[in-house]
């Protein structure tokens, strides 16, 4: 009786004692793993896990802060281009967390590689890298925890607004400045003053209109066959069709260009300019008329050539040109206020009679 | 220094050209006299300056005429109308100018826009196009001509465009000859580039515009050859009345200090340029200030800060100079100019940078970003716009700085900045038109002088050619040169070994077949691209007969006579210029996008849900709702598709309740049918657009409910509205306006409270009201 009675007695005292000493058991280790968390990202502002300390410091419940994670596979063998960009924009975001006044222990930036942790990936069932995935203080990952790589890019900008999204915790993303530019200009700036200086006695390659106008020249082409359009839209050099293999390199839309097409549109605007060079060229040089018949036939032929070239490549690409009244209304719009349209590039009407 | 290397310059150019007239060889360091047209002419006729004048002013009146009845299409087609949108702001204000007078007008606060912030319209516009109108509209009243000041407005910028050929012929002749001035006319008149922007009835400020800046541009190019100051007055008067029309007077001033830059870098300093800098920059300056819009902003903000820099530059310049007649350490002279072209030339690019750093971050806001000018240029824009022409130019920009002079190098510097900025933003397109032509004339007629006429009468161009640096030197007499011409006629007919004329005329037939397409391509596309007013639509049944799509005006004159005066109408802000207009009520937003945050809430209620979207539209008073939808004769610009730059601008205001990936599907795709995402399917747009549709079958082939302008059979066909009922839909379903319901008169009770009311009967009957009231 007095046996039960001890019994009981311990039982209620180890019962009551059990979560308290859990509790503090709980927090000793919590505050252990916050540390070491802590420790790490002070070395480096992205945690690098591996299996084992995935599951310690991420998977095993007490956990009081959140972890983004990058899932991805930085080894060269793997030969994933894309994980490099997407590293790159992960460090600049977790180095803006890491360096900024508000930082906390909220939360962490680390990442797993798919060559020192695939057995996480087998256990997320993850098959496709990068992938970011926020495990939040409370609670696993829901669908929203995994962000939309292919929606929304992998901009460092449009990962903190994924953060701020699911953690409250704003991050001003701060891109190290490109000094490159600058650094280029420098260089360019101190290579022609030096080459100045070397030949300070013999200027004349400064007066020399042919250099000056075969630049300007090359500037105008450049800027008149799109590469603009090329530097800040970043298309495709070409198109290869996956099923045929067929490579096209004029895009069929007027609203869009190749690369590679680009170059055939200077390559043909040079020649026409050539072409209208040289006729001047054959009428006012002094050689002797031969010479001046081939290049002033060779002119022509190169302005008729390849403006028709060049015709016919517009013609490919703007549907219903020239006499073609296909299109009533073009939707090019010269309003202040028109949008670009996502669907169509051409109104069409339909009109059931 | 630079004085005696310029007029070495000019004597070795002489040289050259003497040497080129002796051997009858034709060899041309500098243009030729009359090119074109009129050097075929003036051989065989007595008065041949006489006969290129008549000439001339034949050819200037023609091209005035063919580029007037170009830009006529949309008048003959639909009627004498404003399109578009802006240019239906720049007609309400002018109609305010013209009714309430001028004073009126600058202080003229419009409370029917911006509803409830209303918008300070005197201060914020740009005068010069709503005075011009005016103005023609007041004086043709006292003539008695009694004419609508609508459709002063739209003939203005037709009208402009004759100027513009006139003036850019002008520039032309003063940079090479007056056959590259006709023929740069010509262009000008027809480049689709520039009928764009001002077919009859597109009354916006850059229809006065281009015409502003070629004229400021001849003054320019005329005062740093003359050096006097009433060119450079004129100048001045000229660029003010750029800065009063357009907000791309900041390419005038920045272009012009940097023309004189470079030439201080190429030693080509000369009192000429000095007395035209010095005059232009502070008459110019002062000028500029007086348009309230502008204000002091040319004093203050940095893309100014350039023609700023190069004044206290050429004063230092001047200073040296003066300095270098008193002393002789000539080489501490040159040092001390080296290292303040440096500074400066330092200045001048740091300034360049931080202004467009600071235009590369206002690119990123969606609002900017979400306007289709603002996008980079493809080549096919450039044909599109240029045709021929922009294969041409370059070879005109190669003769141009092979036989450089002070202003040619002027027009390289505007070709290659105008070309930079055409590649970076469409719009620019149109300040790169003017120098695309006069170079592609330059282009031209310079082949064409040597390939039209004969070659025994060859020989007159050197002629002229040696006049032109006559002018140079006595600079007194300089535009004579009817008198000039007339001397040198008879001077040289010796027989040299030409191209032989089967190869020249073939040469030539080729060249005018390649000018011949382009005058048909500007027609086709100036038909078909830019004649479309948009208000009205067309469409073409397969045997070619026109439909006439009335529906903006249809819903806008109801909107006018059905509604309350002081209705607010919410709509997105594309419409907001065109509801002031042409219904003649109140908007939230407009096309002014001066306050994005106002924006952003309109959005935000576009892309809620019913309730929320109530609670966003009782707080701003709405009454009525418009929307534009196509999705039944299959227009593409409606708002459906515009919705999304709907949602990034109200996410970038409000991110906690509206995000851009809640309404793509999972895979990341727009689409409006059954695979959809729920809140796209459920917002108000969505709702508002489709509301009845699904009960609409357009023909057999398709279910009802079909949308054609996204091929799709909509998601969501049994939609129902709670707050907002339809008022209206206009015949082919363009338009559709909601009216936004008002809040029950009285609250309901809810049943606790109903439940007290019945126990104390007689109390509640006084208490009640009084207390939901």
């Amino acid at each position: 009786m007095f046996y039960k009675l001890l019994i009981v007695v311990f039982l209620a005292v180890s019962l009551q004692g059990a979560p308290a000493d859990g509790q503090k058991k709980k927090e000793t280790l919590l505050s252990e793993k916050v540390s070491q968390m802590m420790e790490w990202t002070s070395k480096r502002a992205v945690i690098r896990l591996n299996g084992e300390k995935f599951r310690r410091l991420i998977r095993a419940p007490p956990r009081n802060y959140s972890v983004i994670i990058m899932f991805t596979a930085l080894q060269p063998q793997r030969q994933c281009g894309v994980c490099k960009q997407a590293d790159e924009e992960y460090q600049i975001l977790a180095n803006s967390w890491r360096y900024s006044n508000a930082f906390t222990n909220r939360i962490f930036f680390a990442m797993v590689d798919f060559d020192e942790g695939s057995d996480v990936f087998q256990m997320l069932n993850m098959n496709s890298a990068p992938t970011f995935i926020n495990f939040p203080a409370k609670g696993k990952p829901k669908r929203a925890d995994t962000y939309e790589l292919q929606v929304r890019g992998f901009a460092a900008e449009q990962l903190a607004r994924w953060v701020a999204d699911r953690t409250d915790v704003h991050i001003r993303v701060i891109r190290p400045p490109n000094y490159a530019g600058p650094l280029m200009l420098g260089l360019l700036l101190a290579f022609i003053g030096s080459l100045a200086y070397v030949r300070r006695n013999n200027l004349e390659f400064l007066f020399n209109k042919n250099v000056w106008a075969f630049s300007a020249l090359c500037f105008v082409l450049i800027m008149t066959s799109g590469q603009m359009w090329n530097h800040i839209r970043g298309p495709p050099y070409a198109h290869k069709n996956p099923n045929t293999g067929q490579v096209s390199y004029i895009h069929g839309s007027s609203q869009a260009q190749f690369v590679a097409e680009t170059h055939i549109v200077l390559l043909f605007n040079a020649a026409v300019t050539l072409g209208i060079v040289l006729l001047h060229e054959a009428a006012t040089s002094d050689l002797d008329v031969g010479k001046r018949k081939i290049m002033c036939v060779a002119g022509i032929g190169l302005v008729v050539l390849f403006f028709s070239w060049l015709l016919s490549i517009f013609r490919a690409k703007y549907h219903g040109y020239p006499y073609s009244h296909q299109i009533q209304s073009v939707s090019r719009s010269n309003g202040h206020c028109s949008h670009p349209d996502p669907v169509h590039i051409q109104p069409r009407w339909w009109i059931s009679t | 220094m630079a004085e005696h290397h310029t007029a070495s310059d000019c004597k070795h150019k002489a040289s050259s050209n003497a040497g080129g007239s002796v051997s009858g060889n034709g060899r041309h360091s500098s243009p030729a006299g009359c090119g074109g047209s009129g050097g075929g002419l003036s051989g065989g006729l007595t008065q041949p300056a006489g006969w290129q004048s008549l000439l001339s002013f034949t050819i200037l009146f023609l091209a005035w005429l063919a580029g007037f009845s170009s830009r006529l299409f949309a008048v003959i087609r639909f009627e004498s109308i404003i399109h578009e949108f802006d240019p239906w702001f720049n007609y309400r204000s002018t109609h305010h100018l013209s009714t309430n007078g001028f004073y009126e007008f600058l202080n003229w606060f419009d409370e029917r826009a911006w509803y409830p912030l209303g918008r300070i319209v005197g201060g914020t516009v740009y005068p010069g196009l709503m005075v011009t109108a005016g103005l023609i509209h007041y004086i043709l009243n006292l003539l008695h001509v009694t004419v609508h000041i609508r459709d002063v407005c739209v003939f203005l910028a037709p009208v402009f465009s004759g100027l513009t050929a006139v003036s850019t012929f002008l520039l032309t002749r003063e940079l090479w000859n007056q056959g590259a001035g006709l023929l740069a006319a010509c262009f000008i008149a027809i480049v689709p580039g520039y009928i764009s922007r001002s077919v009859a009835g597109s009354f916006d400020n850059e229809g006065i515009a281009i015409f502003a800046l070629q004229f400021t541009y001849y003054l320019w190019v005329k005062s740093v050859k003359t050096g006097s100051v009433f060119w450079t007055i004129g100048c001045c008067l000229s660029y003010f009345y750029m800065v009063s029309a357009w907000g791309g007077y900041v390419f005038i001033i920045n272009l012009i200090p940097l023309h004189v830059f470079v030439l201080l870098l190429m030693q080509r300093f000369s009192r000429r340029l000095y007395i035209a800098y010095s005059t232009f920059y502070i008459v110019g300056l002062v000028l500029s200030m007086q348009i309230p819009f502008v204000g002091f902003q040319p004093i203050r903000t940095s893309e100014h800060m350039a023609a700023a820099g190069v004044f206290a530059l050429l004063q230092a310049y001047a200073f040296l100079q003066y300095l270098k007649d008193r002393l002789t350490r000539q080489e501490f002279q040159t040092l001390f100019f080296l290292g303040v072209s440096l500074a400066a030339g330092v200045v001048f690019l740091t300034v360049i940078y931080l202004t467009y750093t600071g235009e590369y971050a206002k690119i990123h806001i969606p609002i900017i970003a979400s306007v289709s000018e603002h996008q980079p240029t493809t080549w096919v824009s450039f044909f599109f716009d240029l045709h021929i022409l922009v294969c041409t130019f370059p070879a005109g920009l190669w003769f141009c700085i092979k036989n450089i002079n002070d202003e040619r190098v002027f027009v390289a510097l505007y070709a290659i900045s105008a070309v930079y900025f055409a590649g970076v933003m469409v719009r620019l397109m149109l300040t790169l038109t003017p120098v695309v032509c006069m170079l592609s004339a330059i282009a031209f007629s310079s082949v064409f002088e040597h390939y039209l006429g004969d070659d025994m009468k060859r020989e007159n161009p050197p002629a002229e050619d040696s006049s032109d640096e006559d002018d140079k030197r006595n600079q007194g007499n300089l535009y004579d040169k009817a008198g000039k011409v007339r001397k040198h006629v008879s001077e040289q007919d010796r027989p040299e070994e030409g191209l032989g004329p089967n190869i020249k005329s073939i040469v030539t037939m080729l060249m005018l077949m390649l000018l011949m397409m382009f005058a048909v391509h500007c027609t086709w596309v100036t038909s078909n691209a830019y004649s479309s007013p948009s208000v009205v639509l067309a469409s073409y049944n397969h045997d070619g007969s026109r439909n006439i799509l009335d529906d903006f005006r249809e819903a806008y004159y109801w909107l006018r006579q059905n509604t309350d005066e002081h209705a607010r109408v919410m709509s997105w802000w594309d419409y907001g210029y065109q509801i002031a207009g042409m219904a003649n009520r109140t908007t939230l937003v407009d096309n002014n996008t001066w306050n994005n945050s106002h924006i952003a809430l309109v959005g935000k209620a576009m892309s809620s849900n019913e309730s929320a979207a109530y609670e966003i539209m009782k707080s701003l008073d709405v009454d009525y709702v418009l929307i534009i939808f196509g999705g039944v004769i299959g227009y593409s610009g409606d708002d459906i598709n515009k919705f999304l730059w709907m949602v990034r601008i109200a996410e970038g205001e409000h991110p906690k309740d509206i995000r851009e990936s809640d309404y793509f599907t999972p895979q990341g795709e727009f689409r409006v049918d059954k695979a959809g995402s729920p809140t796209l399917l459920n917002c108000l747009m969505y709702k508002m657009s489709y509301y009845r549709f699904g009960e609409m079958q357009l023909d057999f082939r398709t279910p009802p409910g079909f949308d054609r302008t996204r091929n799709a059979e909509i998601g969501n066909k049994d939609i129902r509205l709670k707050h907002l009922e339809e008022a209206f839909t206009s015949e082919h379903w363009l338009v559709r306006i909601y009216r936004v319901k008002k809040q029950e008169n009285r609250q309901a009770l809810d049943h606790k409270l109903r439940n007290i009311a019945a126990k104390q009967k007689y109390t509640s009957k006084k208490v009640l009201p009084s207390r939901f009231h």
